[in-house]
C-alpha cells in the first residue's frame, strides 16, 4: 500500500459524529417562510383552472407568473419549466408553491387548492413514445458485412428498471434575497450548475447569485441536476416574498417526483462466424421521462459501454432517449453504464451457453488489453488488470469449479455463481472537461501558514474534503491539520466543475496537486499566496468527437471483476446471497477506508438494483413505490458476506496515481447476480431487477 | 409536545380509558409511522400486569406489553413464537415493539399474530366493566378491524400448554431485516400412538385476516400418516380453494404459489 492510502480521520468526522454538522433543514433564518409544492396529479393534461382558497395574511402563491427571468431551468437543454405553464407532462410536475410562515398552514392551504385538468392520453411506455430527445449512432468496422457473412446471429433484448438513489437526506434548499442578490443554499452536488440555473430563472447576472452547499446527506447523482430545478423554484419564491424561503421534500415527494435511473431496453444482434464473434449491432432505448435533464450524457455513456470490456471489431451502436409522461430520469451512480453492461454481460453469457462454453471462457477470449482500440476507436492507453482480477476472484471463490458444480441441481435449495467484468470510464465523457467544464481550482496559503482549498466540488459523503486535504498536505509536506476546505460557496470558490462522473478526485484532485507543487516551490513563510490551476487535457488523449463518437471517450478506466454466489429457495422463490466479491482498480486509493466504504456501499446498491429495488408507475403514470416500505433497498443483513478488495494499478496522470472510484462498484453487480441466478435456475434471464416473482415464474415453468 | 397518561396499574389505565378518548401506547413503533398530531396517549409500558410471562396449569400467559426482545429471551416461550419474533423488523424495533401492539394493529401481516392463530391462542380483554377471553380468530374482524372495544385493553395472550415443538414456520419478506411479511406460514402437527392428534396451520399476509381453517385441518386428525396420505390430495385441494390472496404490491399468484408450496413441504416434512 502507498503511504497516501493510509486511513486518516475524516475532515467531517467530528461534526457528523457530535451532531454539530448543519444540514439545510437545520438552518433557521429570521422571517423565514416555508414552501410546499403543488405537484401535478395527472400525467398529461392542460390546466384549465386553478381555484385557490382565500390566503391568510403572510401567505402567498408562487407560480410561472412570478418567474422574472426565463421560465426554464438551465440544465443541458433548457426545456424543464421552473413552474408548469399551461400543460403538465408528468405526475408530480411542479405547478405552484404555497409559501408562508407556518408549515402546517401551508400544508392546509395546499390541500384546499383545486386544479381543474383537461386530461390527455399520456405516453407511459417508452416503446410507444413519439418524441425522441436524443438519438446517437456510431460504428466501427463494417457491421453490415459481419451480419451478411455470419453463420449465426444471436438476437436478444434486455430490460432494466428504475432505481431510486435513496439518499438519507431528501432534497432541500433555502433561498434568500440579500443586498439585491439572491443566495441559495442546501443539499447539492454541483453549486455552479445551480448558479447558472438560478441566474437564468430570476433574470440576473451571475455576479448577483450566490450558491452555498450545506452538509449533504448523500447524492449518488440524484443531486446533480434536480437541485437546479428546485433552486429556481425556491429563488423565485424568495424573490417574490422578499424573505428567505425553505423547501424540504418529504420522503414520498422525493421518491416519486425526483430523478432516478433510466429504465432501458437494449437489443443486441451478435454476428458469429466460424465460432468467433465478428460483430455486435446494438440498439439502446432509454426512458427519459418528460424532460431532457441529463439524458444526453446518460445515454452517451451507456452507448460507449455497450460492447462491455470486449474487443469487437465490427460494431454498430445506436441509442435513443425518448420522452414519456413520467418523472424525468437523471443521474445515478454509473449513469447509463449499468444498463448496457448488464445487457452485454448477459448476451456474452447466453452466447457462451449456446457454444457449449462457460461464459468466463468466452469473455476471457475477447477481453481487451492495453493498446487495444475502444468502442469509439480510441485506445486503452494503460494496463488492463482484468486477468489478475479474474485469477483473484477464482482464488477467493473457487468460481470455475462452483460454476460447473451448480449446473445440475435438484432439491429445495439451489446454488449459483456468476461473474461480471466491467469498467468505469473516468471523468466526463469525451471532450467535456476540455471544452465545457474547463475546471479551475485554487489553493490559498494564509499568513499563519495554513492552507485553504478552494474548489466547487462537494463532499456528499464520499470523503472528498478528506482526500483533497490529504493530497495538498502531502504534496506540500505539511501536516493534514493545517490544510482545510469548507463547503463550496460560489462567492469564494472558482468553478472546478460539478461533483459527478467520478471526476472530482482524479481531475480536480490533480489540479490541487499541481497547485500544491507550485506553492511548495514558491512558499514564503508568513505570507498570503494564492495559486490557481486550470485543466489541461493530457497529451496522450486522442481527441474525442461527439458527432461520430470517435476518439478517447475517457482518458483512463477503472476496472473491476465481481462474483456473486446465491442460493435460491425453490419453495418461496427467494434468494439468499451467500457471498459477493468485488476486485476493484481505482488507481491508488487516496484513503483506504474511504475507498473501501465506497466499494462496499456501491456494490450493495448494485445488488439492490439487480435483485429487489423495484419501482414502477401504474396505468395513470403514478409511481406507487414511494416509501421505504414499498421501495426495498438491501440492508447489511442481506449481504453479510460482502468482500471488496483493491488492486493497485496507479494512473500516471492522476494525483498520486488515483483515478475515478465512486461509480465503479455499482456498475457490474447486476450481471454478476443475474448470471448466478441463471446458474442456479438453469435458465436464460434477461431483466433486472430479477425479483422473487420472476424466479417463481421460472420455477413454475421449469417444474410444471 | 406529546400529551398522555403514564398509567402505573391496570386499574388506573382502565379508568382513564373508560372516560377519555386516548390512544393506548405500548411500544409505539406502529404509532410513530403515522403519528396523530393531537392524540392523547395512554402509556402502558409501566403496567406490571401487562409485562408478565407466566405459566399456569392451562396456559402460558404472555403480557400484552411484553416486547419481542423479552419474548425471545424468556425460557417459557415456545420456540415457534421465538423464531417468528426474532424475524420481526430489527433489534431496535424488537426492543420496543410489543406483542399486544402486533395483535391490536389488526394486520394479517403481524408475524406474532400468525403464531397465535396457528396455536389457537386466546386473548384476555379487560375493561373497567369486566373482562372476557376471546379466541384470536374471533378478535380479527377484517383488515385493520378488531373486536377490541374502545374501553378495553388487551392484557394477556393465553397459549394452550400443548406440545408445540413439532412446528413448521416460514416468513417470506422482501429482504432479511426490516421487512413486512409478503407471505407467512406456521403449522404444528402432533402424532401420538401412531395417530395425528392435532394439525394446526395458519397463513399470514395473504388476505385481510390470517387464514386459519380448523375444519380443513380436521381432515388429518385421528389418522395415521399412511391414512393422511390418502386424503392429502383432498386436503391440499381444500386449501387451494380456501386461500384467495389479495393483490398487493406483490402478485396474488406469487403469494398463492408460495402458500401451496409451503403447505406441501410441511406435509412432506411430516412424512405425509
Amino acid at each position: 500500500m502507498e503511504n497516501i492510502s493510509g486511513s486518516i480521520k475524516k475532515k467531517d468526522h467530528e461534526a457528523k459524529i457530535n451532531g454539530s454538522a448543519l444540514y439545510v433543514d437545520d438552518h433557521l433564518m429570521d422571517g423565514m417562510l416555508y414552501g410546499r409544492m403543488l405537484h401535478s396529479a395527472k400525467a398529461k393534461a392542460r390546466i384549465t383552472k386553478i381555484i385557490l382558497p382565500e390566503l391568510p395574511e403572510g401567505y402567498l402563491i408562487v407560480d410561472k407568473n412570478d418567474v422574472t427571468g426565463v421560465n426554464r431551468v438551465a440544465i443541458i437543454i433548457h426545456d424543464t419549466p421552473v413552474y408548469a405553464e399551461d400543460t403538465v407532462e408528468y405526475v408530480g410536475e411542479p405547478i405552484l408553491m404555497v409559501v408562508g410562515p407556518d408549515d402546517q398552514v401551508v400544508e392546509t392551504i395546499l390541500h384546499k387548492i383545486v386544479v381543474v385538468y383537461e386530461e390527455k392520453i399520456p405516453v407511459l411506455d417508452m416503446l410507444t413514445s413519439d418524441t425522441v430527445f436524443f438519438d446517437y449512432n456510431y460504428t466501427k468496422g463494417d457491421m453490415d458485412k459481419a451480419l451478411a457473412e455470419a453463420d449465426r446471429v444471436f438476437i436478444e433484448t434486455f430490460q432494466t428498471g428504475y432505481q431510486e438513489q435513496a439518499y438519507l437526506e431528501t432534497q432541500g434548499l433555502i433561498a434568500y434575497p440579500q443586498d439585491g442578490r439572491m443566495t441559495v443554499r442546501g443539499s447539492m452536488q454541483c453549486p455552479y450548475y445551480v448558479h447558472s440555473a438560478v441566474a437564468n430563472a430570476i433574470g440576473c447576472e451571475g455576479k448577483d447569485v450566490q450558491i452555498i452547499q450545506d452538509v449533504t446527506g448523500g447524492g449518488f447523482g440524484g443531486k446533480e441536476a434536480f437541485p437546479s430545478i428546485l433552486a429556481c423554484q425556491v429563488a423565485v419564491a424568495a424573490k417574490k416574498a422578499n424573505k428567505p424561503v425553505k423547501v424540504i421534500f418529504d420522503r414520498r415527494e422525493d421518491m416519486e417526483f425526483t430523478s432516478k435511473r433510466h429504465p432501458s431496453l437494449s437489443t443486441y444482434k451478435v454476428a458469429i462466424k466460424n465460432g468467433e464473434i465478428t460483430g455486435m449491432d446494438i440498439d439502446v432505448l432509454f426512458n427519459s421521462g418528460a424532460y431532457t435533464t441529463l439524458s444526453a450524457v446518460v445515454l452517451q455513456r451507456g452507448l460507449i459501454c455497450a460492447n462491455g470490456v470486449y474487443r469487437i471489431d465490427n460494431l454498430r451502436v445506436g441509442g435513443r432517449a425518448v420522452k414519456t409522461n413520467t418523472v424525468p430520469c437523471g443521474a445515478y451512480r454509473g449513469f447509463g453504464a449499468p444498463q448496457t453492461f448488464f445487457a452485454v454481460e448477459m448476451i456474452m453469457d447466453h452466447i457462451a451457453k449456446e457454444m457449449g462454453l462457460d461464459s468466463l471462457e468466452l469473455k476471457e477470449k475477447y477481453m481487451v488489453k492495453q493498446g487495444d482500440s475502444t468502442s469509439t476507436s480510441g485506445k486503452y492507453h494503460f494496463h488492463v488488470p482484468l486477468p489478475e482480477m479474474i485469477q483473484r476472484i477464482d482464488e477467493l471463490t473457487d468460481y470455475r469449479a462452483k460454476r460447473k458444480q451448480y449446473q445440475q441441481q435438484i432439491g429445495r435449495y439451489r446454488k449459483g455463481i456468476g461473474l461480471s467484468m466491467f469498467f468505469h470510464g473516468c471523468g466526463f465523457t469525451g471532450s467535456g472537461e476540455r471544452d465545457i467544464i474547463k475546471a479551475v481550482a485554487k489553493i490559498r496559503k494564509n499568513p499563519d501558514n495554513t492552507v485553504e482549498i478552494l474548489a466547487s466540488n462537494a463532499d456528499i459523503g464520499q470523503g472528498l474534503k478528506t482526500t483533497f486535504c490529504k493530497i495538498v498536505a502531502d504534496t506540500l509536506g505539511i501536516s493534514y491539520d493545517r490544510v482545510y476546505i469548507d463547503n463550496p460557496d460560489t462567492d469564494r470558490v472558482p468553478d472546478s466543475g460539478p461533483t459527478v462522473a467520478s471526476r472530482s478526485l482524479m481531475t480536480v484532485g490533480g489540479l490541487l496537486q499541481r497547485a500544491a507543487e507550485k506553492l511548495k516551490k514558491e512558499w514564503q513563510e508568513g505570507k498570503e499566496q494564492v495559486i490557481e490551476e486550470h485543466f489541461v487535457e493530457p497529451d496522450f488523449v486522442i481527441p474525442f468527437n461527439l458527432k461520430d463518437f470517435s476518439g478517447d471517450a475517457y482518458p483512463t478506466y477503472s476496472w473491476s471483476v465481481n462474483a456473486i454466489e446465491v442460493e435460491v429457495d425453490t419453495l418461496t422463490a427467494t434468494t439468499k446471497i451467500l457471498g459477493a466479491w468485488g476486485i476493484f482498480d481505482v488507481g491508488v486509493p487516496i484513503d483506504m477506508n474511504i475507498v473501501m466504504g465506497q466499494m462496499e456501499g456501491g456494490f450493495l446498491q448494485g445488488i439492490g438494483y439487480a435483485s429487489m429495488e423495484q419501482m414502477d408507475y401504474n396505468a395513470k403514470g403514478i409511481i406507487r413505490n414511494n416509501s421505504f416500505s414499498d421501495y426495498i433497498i438491501p440492508t447489511a443483513v442481506d449481504v453479510p458476506n460482502l468482500v471488496a478488495e483493491i488492486m493497485n494499478n496507479p494512473y500516471t496522470h492522476g494525483p498520486y496515481g488515483a483515478k475515478g472510484a465512486g461509480e465503479l462498484p455499482l456498475v457490474g453487480a447486476a450481471p454478476a447476480y443475474v448470471e448466478a441466478m441463471e446458474n442456479a435456475l438453469g435458465a436464460n434471464l434477461n431483466k433486472v431487477p430479477f425479483t422473487p416473482e420472476d424466479v417463481m415464474k421460472i420455477l413454475q415453468g421449469v417444474n410444471t | 409536545m406529546v400529551n398522555g397518561y403514564q398509567a402505573t396499574s391496570l386499574k388506573e389505565a382502565l379508568k382513564i380509558l373508560a372516560k377519555e378518548s386516548v390512544t393506548p401506547y405500548s411500544g409505539g413503533t406502529d404509532l410513530m409511522i403515522d403519528p396523530e398530531e393531537h392524540a392523547t396517549f395512554l402509556f402502558l409500558a409501566r403496567i406490571s400486569e401487562m409485562k408478565n410471562i407466566i405459566e399456569d396449569t392451562e396456559y402460558l400467559r404472555i403480557g400484552a406489553a411484553c416486547t419481542f426482545t423479552e419474548i425471545i429471551e424468556n425460557e417459557l416461550v415456545p420456540e415457534i413464537l421465538k423464531e417468528a419474533a426474532a424475524q420481526i423488523a430489527a433489534p431496535a424495533i424488537r426492543n420496543l415493539a410489543t406483542i399486544g401492539g402486533n395483535i391490536c394493529n389488526g394486520s394479517a401481516k403481524g408475524d406474532s399474530a400468525l403464531i397465535l392463530f396457528a396455536t389457537d391462542a386466546k386473548l384476555r380483554l379487560v375493561s373497567s366493566r369486566g373482562e372476557r377471553v376471546l379466541p384470536i380468530a374471533e378478535f380479527y374482524l377484517g383488515r385493520k378491524k378488531t373486536a377490541l372495544k374502545s374501553d378495553e385493553l388487551l392484557v394477556e395472550i393465553l397459549i394452550d400448554r400443548i406440545n408445540l415443538s413439532n412446528y413448521y414456520y416460514k416468513k417470506v419478506g422482501a429482504r432479511d431485516a426490516l421487512a413486512i411479511s409478503r407471505v407467512s406460514f406456521a403449522a404444528i402437527l402432533n402424532v401420538a400412538d401412531g395417530k395425528i392428534v392435532n394439525c394446526m396451520t395458519a397463513f399470514g399476509a395473504v388476505s385481510d385476516i390470517i387464514i386459519r381453517r380448523p375444519d380443513i385441518d380436521a381432515m388429518l386428525v385421528g389418522k395415521t400418516t399412511k391414512e393422511a396420505k390418502v386424503v392429502k390430495k383432498e386436503y391440499i385441494a381444500a386449501y387451494d380453494q380456501a386461500i384467495i390472496p389479495i393483490k398487493g404490491r406483490i402478485s396474488a399468484e406469487y403469494r398463492k404459489a408460495v402458500c401451496m408450496n409451503l403447505l406441501r413441504d410441511f406435509l412432506e416434512s411430516n412424512g405425509i
